[in-house]
């Protein structure tokens, strides 16, 4: 039967390179032996004399590493900076470009809704792990083996520094300017119904539904007034915070999911305009017109969402003011 | 943190690096590891055994150290013996923990040159 000994051995001198086992194997079965030796003279029993003086010298992996300058770390203090940047400023830009165009891709193939989500998410997830992996052991190698262009690139400098974050308090005059947007939007949605906003061949044609005013287009109008409540809110916070943040991403999010979805049915526009327009022979350039603007629509509201939140981590971020050059 | 942990984080910072003084020094008599480790710590050197061996072993490699199988007694035994480039070596650092201890004394007794 092995002893600890012999395993102990064996798990240290199976971690270093084979030249160097034939000199090391002797002398850590000395060291286990002086001090297991001293143990017992001490009047400790031999079997855990031999136990004490194994624990004492660790995890054999860790001795063979230490015998031989291996890292034991994947990216060291030297490089986890640059990975660190990198994959911040990757992940954010290819993951959700990624995600958009394989869904959009998806919808102009007329695959159902729920299955373009589904793999534009699940691709994008892919991709960001596939991403960070590659990343990773870029770094890794760079970090065991020198490649002298990519250092040179990587040596720090003063100009490396990041500009100071914008301000982000929202000024009285975006603000207006939204609020007023907003109410324009809200008389649309009223006048579209009772004056002549579409004429086609004399005949004037809401462009909604009609149907839709039973929920959907009131409830469009109260959303509209909430967004307004929203925008004089952030104005009077001077800025964002996390509560806005969310509650931005809930605003977007209750406008374009219902939206989508009435389109998708093709409930959302009135079927008489539908009808005059596939008259009109524009039928058939329809379907990929509404396709690109859905697309358009969900990848600005993501980004709307996303800037919500990073503007919110933002300013939730100690300020640094920037001081005039002397 | 507790005021031990800081204490001892800085301790070990401090102490850093004069292990390998130690040692080059100890082996100016050919010393095997086991025994090496005893004489430091009964020295008051609190170095582990994984970090000694290997330390040993790095500066074999790098010259400052030679090292003898001894194969008389029951147990072979690798001894080390500090060499001329590790003499330069210990004289060196030595001369500098002197120039460090001078400066600390001085500013221990509250003496800031002027």
């Amino acid at each position: 039967m092995s002893t600890l000994t012999d395993r102990y051995v064996w798990g240290v001198v199976r971690a270093v390179p084979t030249a160097q086992r034939a000199d090391l194997e002797p002398e850590i079965r000395a060291l286990i032996g002086d001090a297991v030796d001293a143990r017992t003279a001490a009047g400790v029993v031999p079997a855990e004399a031999e136990r004490a003086a194994i624990a004492e010298l660790g995890d054999p992996e860790r001795l063979a590493a230490r015998y031989t300058d291996k890292t034991l770390f994947l990216i060291g203090p030297r490089l986890f900076p640059d990975w660190r940047r990198l994959v911040s400023v990757l992940l954010p830009i290819v993951v959700p470009i990624t995600g958009i165009a394989v869904a959009g891709a998806g919808l102009l193939a007329g695959n159902p809704p729920a299955e373009v989500i589904a793999t534009g998410i699940s691709t994008a997830f892919t991709v960001g792990i596939m991403l960070t992996f590659w990343v990773t052991v870029v770094f890794a190698i760079m970090e065991r083996r020198s490649i002298p262009d990519l250092e040179e690139e990587l040596v720090w400098t003063p100009d490396k520094l990041p500009e100071l974050p914008a301000n982000d308090g929202v000024s009285l005059v975006e603000t207006a300017v939204s609020v007023a947007f907003l109410a324009l939007a809200a008389s649309l949605v009223v006048w579209q119904q009772t004056g002549s906003l579409v004429t086609i061949g004399g005949t004037s044609y809401p462009l909604f539904n009609a149907d839709l005013w039973s929920f959907w287009l009131p409830y469009l109008l109260g959303l509209i007034g909430l967004q307004i409540v929203f925008k004089l809110a952030r104005y009077l916070r001077h800025g964002w915070s996390w509560g806005l943040a969310i509650a931005n991403a809930a605003l977007d999010l209750a406008f374009v999911i219902p939206a989508v979805w009435l389109w998708s049915e093709g409930r959302l526009f009135d079927p008489g305009l539908v009808a005059a327009l596939g008259s009109l022979g524009v039928g058939a350039a329809m379907r990929p017109t509404g396709i690109v603007i859905a697309v358009v629509l969900v990848a600005a509201t993501c980004w709307d969402i996303v800037e919500g939140f990073l503007k919110a981590s933002r300013a939730s971020r100690p300020q640094v003011t920037a001081t005039r050059n002397r | 943190m507790t005021f031990d942990e800081i204490l001892s984080g800085t301790q070990q910072e401090l102490r850093r690096g004069t292990v390998v003084l130690a040692c080059l020094l100890l082996l100016r008599q050919p010393g095997y590891g086991y025994a090496l480790l005893e004489e430091l710590r009964d020295l008051g050197f609190a170095v582990d055994a994984n970090t000694l061996y290997p330390l040993l072993r790095r500066l074999e490699g790098q010259g400052m150290l030679v090292s003898e199988w001894n194969t008389q007694e029951a147990r072979p035994r690798k001894f080390y013996r500090i060499s001329p480039d590790g003499e330069r070596l210990a004289a060196e650092l030595l001369a500098d923990w002197n120039r460090i201890d001078a400066s600390i004394r001085r500013l221990g007794q509250g003496g800031r040159e002027s």
